[in-house]
């Protein structure tokens, strides 16, 4: 059996609450949270409009790029990027050492009412995300059924 | 790294084309997004953050979906790093949760100490996140095959895959998807193999 990070069901419906919840004080359009790595962990609100794995991987990169300019200016990090728009607004906040929390608002909303409420919602989502890591799941993906020899049928060229 | 989600049934899976400036690794995305054979929606954008000359500023970045194991989808994220020296803290920044790389080496010959010296700053900057490179599964792509100047292979071998335990190597025409996918299939298995192998009980 694998033994990959594993998020179960119930971590996804908690983090999915946070973010329902973090949704209805703030009316934000959608929130996102996703790995530092880039990968797309959960999303709620209306998030049909985006092309959420991409926001996820170019929100990732551009909040690590920040953390890194913090460095050269002697910050310990910046907690937070916050892009303004015309129409829509986007705030990418620290969740933990792995995770990020990505906001997407509309523009005529503050971003201090964003942040405000991040506070709660990231000490959610910080915390099934930690009992998530620190649990030794039952079930786990079984990757053995593959066929490793025939690697050609991963990805085929079209002819 | 690699991350199950257990409520939407899905394997997501970093793969990172490392190399010298101008060597291919775009092509190699731009390749694999213009012939991958896929089902409707199955194939995301090819993102660029490219300079006006079309090189890599940032990364390339390609979502893709694969074969399904045990009703979990296997979604790839294939990046690229900027070849450019300059660029070293953006391809630290890439790296971050990698768990496959494709080292995609200029095969002619004039580029041999840029390969060189590219393969070291993967396993310098590998370092920099405390991952080891024996450990990351990697697989070597020698592309530009078909230039005249093309150095052999077994030169290449020489300089860049010659250690204790030997990582698959390919010869590849990039522009022209030779060895694009061969590459890809086969950092795929060998990731694959190494989660299977990390869920293995320890040998007695």
């Amino acid at each position: 059996m694998a033994n990959l990070p594993q998020l179960l069901k119930q971590d996804i419906q908690r983090l999915d609450d946070a973010l329902r919840e973090f949704i209805a004080q703030t009316d934000a359009t959608a929130a996102l949270i996703i790995d530092k790595g880039g990968f797309l962990i959960t999303h709620q609100g209306d998030a049909s409009q985006f092309d959420v794995t991409t926001l996820g991987a170019l929100a990732s990169g551009a909040f690590m790029a920040n953390q890194t300019i913090a460095g050269l200016v002697n910050e310990p990090n910046f907690n937070s990027v916050y892009q303004q728009g015309e129409k829509s607004s986007m705030l990418v906040v620290n969740v933990d050492e792995h995770c990020l929390l990505i906001v997407i608002f509309s523009a005529s909303i503050g971003v201090g009412i964003m942040k405000y409420y991040a506070v709660g919602a990231i000490q959610k989502i910080a915390h099934q995300l930690a009992a998530a890591r620190n649990r030794n799941p039952d079930g786990s993906l079984d990757l053995s059924a593959l066929n490793l020899a025939d690697s050609e049928s991963f990805f085929k060229k079209q002819n | 790294m690699a991350i199950i989600n257990q409520a939407t049934k899905e394997l997501q899976v970093k793969i990172v084309y490392y190399g010298p400036a101008m060597g291919g690794k775009t092509t190699n995305l731009v390749q694999v997004h213009d012939h991958v054979q896929t089902q409707a929606g199955n194939k995301g954008k090819l993102v660029s953050l490219a300079t006006s000359s079309d090189r890599t500023l940032f990364f390339d970045f390609l979502p893709i979906e694969a074969m399904t194991i045990r009703g979990f989808k296997t979604k790839f994220q294939l990046y690229t790093v900027p070849g450019q020296v300059i660029y070293n803290t953006t391809r630290q920044l890439v790296l971050r949760g990698v768990d496959g790389i494709v080292f995609v080496a200029d095969s002619q010959y004039e580029k041999m100490p840029e390969n060189v010296e590219s393969f070291q700053n993967l396993a310098d900057n590998l370092a920099s996140l405390k991952l080891n490179i024996a450990e990351i599964p990697y697989i070597l792509q020698y592309n530009k095959r078909d230039l005249p100047n093309a150095a052999p292979v077994e030169y290449m071998e020489y300089l860049l895959n010659n250690r204790e335990v030997q990582v698959p190597a390919f010869s590849a025409t990039a522009h022209k998807c030779e060895g694009v996918f061969e590459a890809l299939n086969m950092i795929t298995r060998l990731l694959l193999q190494k989660f299977i192998n990390q869920g293995a009980p320890p040998q007695a």
